[in-house]
C-alpha cells in the first residue's frame, strides 16, 4: 500500500473518459471496479481502449488514484462490511483524498457507483455521512445548498411523528 | 398498502411521476444512463449496489441475544433479504428540486439508492431526523431507514412510536416501515394491549418479544397475524404461549427462517409439527425447555425443512435417538445440534448413522449430560462429523481415554472441548489431545480428578488457548501453573500469552507463587477463579474478588474467590507491591498490540459459532455451581 507503487510489468489498459480523453490504468488497480473485472474476465484478454463514457478526466484520475492506493487491500467480504457499516471512521489516507469541493466529491461516489467499486462507494457515503452528523436540519439545508420544500407545518408535522428519534 | 391512509410519500410521488421524464433528462443519474458499451455490462445486476452483496444468512437468527444487540447493523442485510424492497417509499424520491427550474446543488445528483447508502451511515436516529426534515426528497429516502428498525428501548419512545404507527392521517405509513420490532427492553411492561397499534405492521421481518413475559396468544397473534413477512420471531421465556400462537404462524409465515420458543412450556407437538410442514424455510430453531416436544415434532422438522443450519433441543427430555439419527442423516447443512440434557439419548442414535454419512457441515455438537452416549458413540461422532469444532462432552462422565483418542482424529479442526466431569479420562489421553489439536483454544476438564501436572505441562504447549478449566482437579500444583505462566500460549504474538480466562477454583494444592507468575505473564487475563483454594481466602486478597452471587448460602460465601475484569489487575498489583515480581519471562513491551491481536483472535473464533454465545450462559459450565453468575467475558 506505499504511495509509490512497486514496478509493474502487467497489463495496461486504455480507459476513455466522457470528455475524450485517454488514461493509462494497470490492470490490477482498474480491477478494483467490479464492472471491470468482470468485464475482462468475459472477455479474457481485452487490448482494446475502454470508454468510461459517464466519467469525465478529472474523475477517472481521482477514482484510479483511489484504487492505485488501495490495491493490495483484501477483498471486500460482507461481513467486514458489517462491522464497519456502524462507524464512519474513515482512514487518514481517505480523509485526505475526499478532501475535495462537493461537485467533485458526489462526482467520484456516482463513478464508484457506476465502476462498482465498493471500497470507495463507502468511503465516499461515509464522508458525506460525516457532514451530517450533528447538524440542524437548516445546518444541513446549508451545507449542501438543499432548498426547503416544506410547509412549517409539514416539517412540524414529520418532527411530531418521529419524535422518538431525537431521544439520544 | 393502499388502505392505509396518509399523506404519505406515495403523495409526493405521484407529484414526481407526472414530471418524472422530464426530471430524468434534466439531471440523470448514474444509474439511469444507458450503459453506452455493449462490453460494460454488469453481471446480471444493478451497478454497485453493495446492499445486495450482504450474505443474508445471518439477519435471520432469532436466536441469538448478540445478534439482536445490534440489529441496527444489518439493515442492508434484510434488504437483501428482501429483493430491495425494505426501504419502503423512499426509492424513486432522489432529488430534492425535481420540480423547479431552480439550480441543482451538486448533492442533487446522487440517485435515491446513494442517498439511502449515506443515510444508512449514520448511526444515530436524530441525525436521520435532522435529515428527514430538510426537504421532501430526503424524507422520503430516510424515513424507510429511521423506521426500519424503531428503537422500543423504553417507555417514551414506546408511546411515541406507537402514536405515530397508529395515527391515520400520519406523514408516512410508518405501520408498512418497519421491518424490525424489539421490544425485549420493555420487559414486562409490555402487554396485549401495548402491542395492538402493531398489528397492523405486517412487514416486520424480525420480531423479538425475549422477556415479554406477559404477553400471551392474543398478543402475540395479533402481531403475527397478516404478516407474510416474518423471518425470524424470538418469544423467548413467553410462558403464556400455547398452539394457538404457533399455529398462527404456521398459517401465515411461509418465509420464518429462525423461530425461538425457549422455555414456552405449554407447546405441545401437535402445533410444532404444522409449523414444520409450513414453514420449511426454517433455518434456527430453538426448543429449549419445550418440555413436551416429542420425536413426533423433531422427525416432522427433519423430514420438511431441509435448510435447517441450527436445532437447540436442551432439555427436551422426552426427545430420543430417533430424532438425533434423523437430524444428522436428513440435514445436509446442519451446522449447530444441542442435545444438552436430552438424557435419553444413548449410543443408538449414533450407531444407527449411515456408515458413509460426512456430515462436513457440522461444527458444532453439544451432549452436556447425555450419560448414556459412551466412547463408541464419540468414535462413530467424529468419523461422520470430521469438522466439528466446538464438542461439549461435559458430564459424559462413563467416556473414556477411548473416547479422546477419537476426538484426537478432529485434528486443528477442533478449537473448544468440553470435558468437564469426564472423571476416567487420564493424563495420557490428554498428551495426545494437545499433539493432534493444536489449534484448540478453549478447553475445559473441570472435575477430571485423575489428571496431574503432566496433562496441565502438556497443555501450556497449546499456542492459541484462551481459556482453561480445571475446577477440582486436586492433583494439579503450583508446577501446572508456572508451566501455563511460561507456556507456548504465552509466546503467542510476540510474547504475550493468549490465556483470557483460568478457572482453578478447588484446585487446593495451589498457592500464590504459581498464580502470582501466572498473573505476571498473562496480561490478557479477565477472569481467574480460585474458590475453596485455602492459599487465597485471605482477607487481603479476597478484596480484590467479585461480589458471591446472590443465591450463595454463607458457606459457599466462605470459599467464594473470583477475581474478574479490573480485579485481576488489583490483585496482579497488590502482589507485585508485596512480593517483588518474578523476574520477567518475556519482554512485556509488546502489551500494547494486544487488543488487536485479540480481536482478529475473536473474528476467527466467531465465523462459525453461530448461537453458542447465545447458549453460553447455559451451555458452558464453566465452574458449574462453583462460580455461577459470573459475568462473560
Amino acid at each position: 500500500m506505499a504511495d509509490t507503487p512497486a514496478p509493474y510489468s502487467g497489463p495496461m489498459l486504455t480507459f476513455i473518459s466522457g470528455d475524450g480523453v485517454h488514461i493509462e490504468c494497470e490492470r490490477d488497480v482498474a480491477e478494483r471496479s467490479l464492472l471491470i473485472k468482470n468485464m475482462l474476465e468475459d472477455l479474457g484478454d481485452a487490448n482494446e481502449e475502454i470508454p468510461i463514457p459517464n466519467v469525465n478526466e478529472a474523475v477517472l484520475k481521482k477514482v484510479i488514484e483511489w484504487c492505485r492506493h488501495h490495491k493490495n487491500d483484501p477483498p471486500s467480504t460482507g461481513e467486514e462490511d458489517d462491522s464497519r457499516r456502524k462507524t464512519t471512521d474513515i482512514d487518514e489516507w481517505d480523509q485526505k483524498f475526499t478532501q475535495v469541493d462537493q461537485e467533485m466529491l458526489f462526482e467520484i461516489i456516482l463513478a464508484a457507483n457506476y465502476l462498482d467499486i465498493k471500497g470507495l462507494l463507502d468511503v465516499g457515503c461515509k464522508t458525506v455521512a460525516n457532514m451530517i452528523k450533528g447538524k440542524s436540519p437548516e445546518e444541513i439545508r446549508k451545507t449542501f445548498n438543499i432548498q426547503n420544500d416544506f410547509t412549517p407545518e409539514e416539517e412540524d408535522q414529520i418532527r411530531r411523528e418521529n419524535e422518538w428519534a431525537e431521544d439520544r | 398498502m393502499r388502505h392505509i391512509p396518509c399523506r404519505s410519500a406515495f403523495h409526493i410521488h405521484g407529484e414526481r411521476n407526472q414530471d418524472a421524464t422530464e426530471h430524468d433528462q434534466g439531471s440523470v443519474p448514474a444509474h439511469l444512463i444507458p450503459i453506452p458499451t455493449a462490453v460494460l455490462m454488469p453481471r446480471q445486476r444493478q451497478p454497485a449496489r453493495f446492499s445486495s452483496e450482504a450474505p443474508s444468512e445471518s439477519s435471520t437468527s432469532s436466536t441469538s441475544p448478540d445478534r439482536t444487540a445490534d440489529e441496527d447493523t444489518d439493515f442492508f442485510t434484510a434488504q437483501a433479504n428482501d429483493s430491495q424492497s425494505s426501504v419502503g417509499v423512499a426509492t424513486r424520491d432522489a432529488h430534492p428540486h425535481h420540480d423547479t427550474d431552480l439550480y441543482l446543488p451538486p448533492i442533487g445528483r446522487l440517485p435515491p439508492e446513494i442517498l439511502i447508502a449515506i443515510f444508512a451511515k449514520l448511526s444515530s436516529p436524530s441525525d436521520m431526523l435532522s435529515c428527514m426534515r430538510v426537504c421532501r426528497g430526503w424524507a422520503a429516502n430516510c424515513v424507510g431507514i429511521l423506521w426500519h428498525r424503531p428503537s422500543c428501548n423504553n417507555w417514551d419512545n414506546m408511546k411515541s412510536i406507537t402514536a405515530s404507527v397508529g395515527k391515520s392521517d400520519s406523514f408516512f405509513p410508518y405501520s408498512q416501515l418497519i421491518r424490525r420490532l424489539n421490544l425485549s427492553a420493555l420487559t414486562d411492561d409490555v402487554s396485549d394491549g401495548t402491542v395492538v397499534p402493531f398489528a397492523q405492521c405486517n412487514r416486520i421481518e424480525r420480531l423479538t418479544l425475549t422477556n415479554c413475559s406477559k404477553l400471551t396468544d392474543k398478543g402475540v397473534s395479533d402481531l403475527v397475524e397478516g404478516n407474510r413477512h416474518l423471518q425470524a420471531l424470538d418469544v423467548s421465556d413467553l410462558k403464556h404461549l400455547t398452539d394457538h400462537t404457533l399455529y398462527t404462524i404456521a398459517r401465515n409465515c411461509a418465509r420464518l427462517q429462525g423461530l425461538n420458543i425457549t422455555g414456552c412450556v405449554n407447546v405441545t407437538d401437535d402445533s410444532l409439527i404444522t409449523v414444520a410442514r409450513n414453514c420449511r424455510q426454517i433455518k434456527r430453531l430453538k426448543l429449549n425447555g419445550v418440555t413436551q416436544v416429542t420425536d413426533k415434532a423433531i422427525l416432522s422438522f427433519a423430514q420438511s425443512c431441509p435448510a435447517i443450519l441450527e436445532i437447540d433441543l436442551h432439555d427436551c427430555k422426552l426427545v430420543t435417538n430417533p430424532s438425533v439419527t434423523s437430524l444428522m442423516t436428513t440435514l445436509q447443512n446442519l451446522r449447530e445440534l444441542r442435545l444438552a440434557h436430552c438424557t435419553e439419548i444413548d449410543d443408538t442414535a449414533f450407531l444407527e448413522l449411515p456408515r458413509h454419512l460426512s456430515m462436513d457441515s457440522l461444527r458444532i455438537l453439544d451432549l452436556t449430560s447425555c450419560e448414556s452416549v459412551r466412547d463408541d458413540a464419540v468414535e462413530r461422532i467424529v468419523a461422520a462429523a470430521p469438522r466439528l469444532r466446538n464438542l461439549v462432552l461435559a458430564k459424559c462422565r462413563f467416556i473414556t481415554d477411548r473416547a479422546v483418542w477419537a476426538i484426537c482424529r478432529l485434528g486443528k479442526n477442533l478449537h473448544y472441548v468440553h470435558l468437564g466431569h469426564c472423571s476416567n479420562i487420564t493424563d495420557a489421553a490428554v498428551i495426545q489431545l494437545v499433539k493432534s489439536c493444536n489449534r484448540i483454544r478453549y478447553i475445559d476438564l473441570a472435575c477430571c480428578i485423575r489428571l496431574t501436572d503432566t496433562s496441565v505441562k502438556q497443555l501450556a504447549t497449546l499456542p492459541k488457548l484462551r481459556r482453561i478449566g480445571l475446577v477440582k482437579c486436586q492433583n494439579i500444583t503450583d508446577a501446572s501453573i508456572e508451566a501455563l505462566a511460561g507456556s507456548k500460549a504465552a509466546h503467542h504474538s510476540g510474547g504475550v500469552s493468549s490465556l483470557e480466562r483460568v478457572h482453578l477454583s478447588y484446585c487446593v494444592r495451589l498457592t500464590i507463587d504459581g498464580i502470582h507468575a501466572l498473573l505476571n505473564s498473562c496480561p490478557r487475563l479477565t477472569h481467574l477463579s480460585l474458590t475453596g483454594v485455602q492459599a487465597f481466602l485471605r482477607e487481603e486478597l479476597t478484596v480484590f474478588c467479585r461480589e458471591a452471587p446472590s443465591e450463595f448460602t454463607h458457606q459457599q460465601r466462605e470459599v467464594f474467590c473470583v477475581f474478574s475484569g479490573e480485579g485481576v489487575n488489583r490483585l496482579r498489583d497488590f502482589l507485585n507491591r508485596i512480593i517483588p515480581p518474578p523476574p520477567p519471562t518475556r519482554d512485556m513491551e509488546t502489551e500494547a498490540t494486544m487488543y488487536d491481536d485479540d480481536e482478529e483472535l475473536e473474528d476467527e473464533e466467531n465465523q462459525v459459532t453461530g448461537l453458542m454465545h447465545a447458549t453460553a450462559a447455559t451451555a458452558i459450565h464453566d465452574d458449574d455451581y462453583i462460580d455461577i453468575g459470573h459475568t462473560h467475558g
